[in-house]
């Protein structure tokens, strides 16, 4: 019973850490961005409450909308067949127009919580961030 | 005058249409292409825990009872749970919050072995299974209830199971980010008799930073993370129970009592470090002085009104400081959604850890909130994909 136990453990703790070296650096400039933006655009706390639930939602369901589209791309064939490649053609163009759907609606969503003008900060915030992200990875294959 | 109206009415009445259907589109291609997302905010967590007391002599040369059992020292293993079972997410878009309501099923299994000098270790046991419902109002307010029913059972010898039950009710108010009251009431074990405390709580500093947080009754921290993977706090809180404890070495001169409960408390005051090793797992380690260290045995026949604490006893010390260890691992499964710097969120999470799982009074630590860390220089582009879209570069 209790080597049964132990072996429960050990194998719960290699697939958490296996799990959890790819989701690693995801979490922490995720992290690094929320806490950037957060300085950009100095909220007060009752915006602050408001604000970053909807900002959540948003990128919860961005992040989906991306992974589905990569993970169909990665499992399509190199030389898909016209039906396949019409499909993913169809897949790309409806994540690119839920993208700005659900950026239009959240934009519109935000902008009535902290108003239009720290709605255009955030907005250079995140291009501020993307170009450091973008910075990072450049150093890294410098 | 009537053809001003309808000029104006047309208009209006174009927009909103324009207007709903625009949002009606807007979740149409999203739901159309039936993307799974995470349905929680809470991870299933499980979290084993071990806990050593070192051994004490009984001071006492009068009692008949201290002479004859010598010393008292303690060895507790526990494995506790908890996972989400109902999240729902309800959005005010009138005053523009988002109230959530989660309700997490609980579990625990409590292995104690009070070690005297002169009777064979029991083996006690304490098992339950519990609901916690908690309720984030989105705005200040976030509403914890915990039901922890629980039995406890003597392994060594044939024992009859005793059911009892913990529960708290606590009201959590986010003034801002840097400070926080709670109220509410709690009947809990652990200050080893069955007592009703008030919950009283403040918290001064963010949660994801240096804090100090008094929990009454259930601890007093000061928390510091050192980073991303290391957090320190030096804390104190109260550990005990109340468990069922054969009567098989005749402790209890009433041969007929087969069984007699076993009570114990102490207030543990120390430094503990928590490591978290990678996104899933975390361990840590505490250690420090055991003070007011108790232990009561009651007679069942004696209190036969259970209701309220037990008063009559058969033996009771009260023994002097000692060391304690503490060490556990704490495993996180699942996706979650995202609630990155949702303080109402860091709350609940808080509060959950806060009021530990079962009425144990151990913490996992805070292991869902995230501390920042510092940008790398150099970041892996494969791991970061969903958050930048390739017109980035």
């Amino acid at each position: 019973m209790n080597r049964l136990f132990k072996i429960f453990i050990l194998s719960c703790l290699i697939f958490c850490s296996g799990h959890s070296i790819a989701q690693g650096d995801k979490d922490k400039v995720e992290a690094i961005r929320y806490n950037f933006i957060t300085e950009k655009l100095k909220l007060t706390t009752s915006e602050s409450e408001k604000f970053w639930p909807v900002y959540n939602e948003y990128n919860d369901k961005i992040k989906a909308l991306r992974k589905n589209l990569r993970q169909s791309l990665k499992k399509a064939p190199e030389d898909p067949s016209d039906t396949e490649a019409e499909e993913l053609y169809q897949l790309d163009i409806k994540t690119k127009q839920a993208e700005a759907e659900l950026y239009k609606e959240y934009r519109g969503k935000i902008k009535a919580i902290i108003g239009a003008k720290k709605t255009m900060k955030l907005r250079s915030a995140e291009e501020e961030f993307r170009r450091k992200v973008m910075e990072a990875i450049k150093d890294k294959d410098d | 005058m009537s053809f001003d109206r309808y000029i104006f009415k047309v208009p209006v009445f174009i927009c909103t249409i324009f207007l709903f259907s625009t949002q009606i589109k807007a979740q149409a291609t999203f739901d159309s292409l039936n993307i799974k997302r995470p349905k929680h905010y809470f991870n299933t967590v499980i979290a084993l825990d071990g806990y050593r007391k070192a051994n004490q002599a009984f001071t006492d040369t009068n009692d008949f009872l201290a002479k004859r059992l010598k010393s008292y020292g303690l060895n507790q293993f526990s494995l506790s749970f908890y996972t989400p079972i109902i999240t729902d997410v309800e959005e005010d878009t009138v005053k523009h919050i988002t109230k959530s309501t989660h309700i997490l099923l609980t579990g625990t299994y409590v292995r104690l072995k009070p070690v005297f000098d002169s009777i064979k270790p029991h083996d006690l046991v304490k098992s339950g299974l519990g609901l916690r419902f908690i309720f984030n109002s989105g705005k200040k307010g976030v509403w914890f209830f915990d039901v922890s029913p629980f039995v406890t059972k003597d392994r060594t010898y044939a024992s009859r199971p005793y059911y009892r039950l913990a529960s708290t009710i606590i009201y959590s108010h986010n003034v801002s980010e840097k400070f926080n009251w709670r109220i509410g009431i709690t009947k809990s074990f652990m200050w080893g008799n069955r007592s009703y405390w008030p919950f009283l709580g403040l918290r001064f500093g963010k949660l994801d930073k240096v804090n100090l947080s008094i929990q009454f009754p259930r601890s007093i921290s000061l928390n510091i993370p050192a980073n991303e993977k290391l957090i320190l706090s030096f804390y104190t809180k109260p550990q005990g129970g109340m468990y069922n404890f054969s009567n098989h070495d005749s402790l209890y001169y009433l041969k007929n009592d087969a069984t007699f409960s076993y009570t114990r408390y102490e207030l543990n005051t120390g430094l503990r470090a928590d490591v978290r090793f990678s996104n899933n797992v975390s361990c840590y380690l505490a250690t420090g002085i055991s003070s007011k260290n108790n232990i009561t045995f009651y007679s069942e026949t004696a209190n036969k009104d259970k209701r309220g604490m037990y008063k009559k006893y058969f033996f009771e010390q009260n023994l002097g400081p000692t060391v304690f260890f503490n060490a556990g691992i704490v495993i996180k499964f699942g996706k979650t959604r995202t609630f990155l710097n949702d303080r109402n969120m860091y709350d609940l999470m808080d509060l959950n850890n806060t009021n530990g799982v079962g009425d144990n009074n151990n913490s996992m630590g805070n292991p869902q909130i995230p501390i920042t860390p510092k940008m790398k220089k150099n970041v892996n582009l494969n791991s970061i994909q969903d958050l930048i879209d390739y017109n980035d570069f």
